[in-house]
């Protein structure tokens, strides 16, 4: 028989995720071993909002995550880790995670609950053992009462942490942006917004696919070896001819989570279509979708980044539900 | 008086139920490891492979997963997974199966599902420093010492062999057929000794630090294959 956490408990409270109107299905479901509940995401929203779980007791999951940046790291090419430290990679922002797969710039992660240990741990990340973490959760209270209430009793172990967090985090969904509106038929795009979405199906589309903006795969997009020898997908697979391959970010919030690239080494979305217009495309390991030369006016830039601001969900960034 | 029949009912069938569950006959397969013929006992020997190699273990724990009887009737896939510690004693305990029992049957390491199916906990817990948290996956194999020969800062040993994807698969099936029957204690043998000299030849001076996937992790996983023995 299974212990309750008390009488007239019923367990916790199911919040099936909502799959947005015109989003495929999730490829894997990740809640089909972890189902999402009320307490459940509200414990893995205290864990994600908690200075604690880092070895200088000031930095969160948010720190970096920055919900107003659409859980990306405003302004910041590399992330701050503990005691000054630098990250080798801009921070992504935290969008549809439900609908991705291998997660990291180079995909080294094959599962969302597994994919804080690294962050928890890194010593210029988090900088955290795993077993300190266990006991600043058993010390407490609210913690033990918060996993009773997810879990139904108040062991407090790893793989519960890392459920929880998987619950808050695969429950950022970002699906409420004029885009989305317009696709509703419950707005309509701006002329320059019009012709702009028109160079980004003529130019973007296949990697950055509708409706997510991802393909979910890996594509070298031109970019040359950085100081940090950051070889992106090679670096996991070990092939060569995944060199300086990296995941397709989503371009959802994309004029929020400036600046851009792995390493956030290209500044502003407007250098990003210079970046793609001015590629050599006779770079020996780059991408056959960017061989075919881009060309756009810069009228036509402006117009494609008035479509990407399209992109931008304020109803995500402001959600309430998702703030600390 | 009716709801205490019930329970009397109840009680005596959970009982019934229980010693029949008795029956089932358990018993332990213990894992020991050896080097140079000597038990391996974490920070209080000193060991030497066959290129002369002297070295120490700090620290020698790896997967044991699906262990299972072979016996002469098919029968079901077994899911296991133990973490076999040398700083411990490690008797994994299994059910008895009907039939002529001819040997025993492991994974060193643990399956493909196993490794990107999640937070785990038990065996599989992160907790227990096994797992890879930058390219997801667990570390099927890990010995950590010191070696006069290691070429690496403070001299370390650190192999730790994992992959669970080709072309850099570490998991390595084990088969043991018991030659006169089975013995009254099964115990595993695993000789450190053949995982430096095996098919392929583990030079400390050459390979102190194997710590990521690739052909070295293989040639390692290539050598668990043979480290293996009953004791009868």
């Amino acid at each position: 028989m299974l212990i309750s956490a008390g009488k007239g408990w019923h367990g916790p409270t199911p919040t099936p995720l909502k799959i947005p109107v015109g989003f495929p299905k999730p490829p894997t479901d990740i809640f089909k071993t972890n189902p999402l509940t009320e307490e459940g995401f509200q414990l893995g929203k205290k864990l994600f909002y908690d200075g604690g779980l880092s070895k200088d007791g000031e930095i969160s999951c948010g720190s970096c995550h920055q919900p107003f940046a659409a859980f990306s790291t405003y302004d910041h090419d590399l992330s701050h880790g503990v005691k000054n430290s630098f990250s080798t990679r801009n921070a992504p922002a935290l969008i549809n995670l439900a609908w991705m797969r291998d997660l990291h710039w180079d995909g080294g992660i094959n599962h969302i609950e597994v994919q804080p240990l690294f962050p928890l741990t890194a010593p210029n990340e988090m900088g955290m053992r795993l077993d300190s973490i266990m006991i600043h959760l058993k010390r407490d209270t609210a913690y033990r009462r918060m996993f009773r209430n997810a879990f139904g009793d108040a062991n407090i172990s790893s793989e519960r942490m890392l459920k929880a967090l998987a619950q808050f985090t695969g429950s950022l969904v970002s699906a409420d942006s004029k885009y989305d509106k317009v696709k509703r038929g419950e707005a309509t795009f701006i002329e320059p917004e019009k012709k702009g979405y028109e160079l980004f199906k003529a130019n973007c589309n296949t990697c950055h696919r509708e409706p997510l903006f991802t393909d979910n795969d890996f594509h070298n997009n031109g970019m040359s070896l950085n100081r940090f020898k950051d070889n992106g997908r090679q670096g996991i697979s070990l092939k060569r001819t995944d060199s300086l391959k990296f995941k397709v970010p989503t371009l959802r919030n994309i004029a929020l989570t400036i600046p851009y690239m792995h390493d956030g080494r290209i500044a502003t979305l407007d250098m990003v279509m210079d970046h793609y217009t001015s590629l050599d495309t006779g770079l020996v390991a780059l991408d056959p979708l960017l061989r075919h030369k881009i060309t756009m006016t810069p009228k036509e830039k402006k117009q494609l980044v008035f479509f990407l601001y399209t992109l931008t969900d304020t109803a995500f960034t402001r959600n309430k539900r998702y703030a600390p | 008086m009716n709801k205490l029949l019930f329970f009397t009912a109840f009680i005596i069938f959970s009982l019934q139920a229980f010693s029949q569950k008795k029956t089932v006959k358990k018993t332990g397969i213990l894992f020991t490891n050896i080097a140079n013929g000597k038990r391996v006992v974490p920070a209080d020997s000193k060991y030497s492979n066959a290129f002369g190699e002297s070295y120490t273990i700090t620290k020698f724990r790896y997967y044991i997963s699906n262990l299972h009887f072979i016996t002469d009737k098919p029968s079901a896939a077994v899911k296991n997974t133990f973490l076999a510690d040398a700083a411990k004693e490690n008797k994994f305990i299994l059910k008895k199966p009907a039939g002529k029992i001819k040997g025993i049957s492991f994974l060193l390491g643990v399956d493909s599902l196993l490794n990107s199916s999640g937070a785990q906990s038990g065996a599989l817990d992160p907790l227990n420093d096994m797992f890879w948290t930058w390219n997801s996956g667990y570390v099927m194999f890990k010995l950590e010492g010191k070696s006069d020969s290691s070429t690496a800062d403070l001299q370390r040993i650190e192999q730790h062999i994992g992959g669970y994807k080709d072309p850099y698969k570490t998991m390595r099936q084990i088969d043991l057929y018991f030659k006169k029957g089975m013995p009254k204690n099964v115990i595993v043998q695993l000789d450190l000794d053949k995982y430096w000299n095996g098919i392929h030849k583990i030079h400390i001076a050459r390979s102190p630090l194997i710590t990521s996937i690739g052909e070295d992790a293989v040639r390692s996983a290539d050598n668990f294959v043979g480290m293996f023995s009953v004791i009868e």
